[in-house]
């Protein structure tokens, strides 16, 4: 970890994230992201990940996912890189955050969360690596 | 994930504490349909120890309403701190539940 630039590597398990999210916690100490920023950050990279762990592989093989932030004067950015298949999570439709009750659902939840709390999202294919970019201005 | 529970007459409180979270959520579902299924049918989910939830978690929250609705019930929430009450507010969830600022206001309005 050096300056205002970090990387974490985490397998593709689950348990992973909890690890991602101490590091992203001290991370923030460091730099003195707002506690709120943090626990945003931390809810889209669960989110995203969650999804790429679960369904991203069909192998049953370990794999390496990279993310890295990176703080330029008052933005954050936050990058997820991994070799799972080529999946753009923002392809999904909005949910309907208006049904009733019985009608509510749950798929499109965690990204809508993600789009909602950063700033921008854009996701890239890159030579077979599927790149997601998050960004969140700092006020 | 450490849940307490608290029984006033027939009011269950149940208490999260730390993260309802993928890693966590499958743990607090079991715990409330237990209760659902054991007829439980007035429950206060207190928010106060709980300092973080993801769509996992609110698929909990979801399922416990459409439940409790079915039995005609009440499901309130109480103590979110203001991080996860956005998370309830951005997802529309908030539309779903009455949700209360402290325990205290949360018994006062529910009644004897």
């Amino acid at each position: 970890m050096s300056g205002r630039n970090v990387l974490v590597t985490l397998k593709n398990r689950l348990p992973e994230i909890r690890r991602l999210s101490a590091a992203v916690e001290a991370y923030g100490e460091v730099q003195a992201i707002p506690d709120k920023v943090v626990f945003q950050v931390n809810l889209a990279l669960d989110e995203l990940l969650t999804n790429i762990i679960s369904y991203g592989y069909a192998d049953g093989a370990e794999h390496e996912i990279a993310v890295r932030l990176s703080l330029d004067q008052r933005t954050l950015t936050v990058e997820i890189e991994d070799d799972a298949r080529p999946f753009n999570p923002l392809d999904r439709p909005p949910p309907d955050l208006e049904a009733p009750l019985e009608a509510r659902p749950i798929g499109g939840l965690g990204v809508h969360l993600v789009r909602t709390f950063m700033d921008s999202v854009e996701y890239r294919q890159d030579e077979g690596r599927n790149r997601l970019t998050l960004r969140k201005t700092l006020a | 994930m450490d849940v307490t529970e608290e029984r006033l007459t027939d009011l269950l409180i149940l208490a999260p504490r730390g993260r309802v979270d993928s890693s966590t959520s499958k743990a607090f579902e079991e715990r409330v349909l237990g209760h659902l299924n054991n007829g439980e049918k007035r429950l206060l989910v207190d928010f106060s120890g709980l300092d973080y939830i993801s769509s996992a978690g609110l698929r909990v929250f979801l399922m416990a309403a459409k439940r409790i609705k079915a039995a005609q019930g009440t499901l309130v929430l109480c103590a979110m701190n203001a991080n996860v009450r956005e998370v309830f507010e951005v997802t529309g969830f908030s539309a779903l539940f009455a949700i209360y600022p402290t325990r205290e206001e949360t018994l006062r309005s529910l009644g004897p």
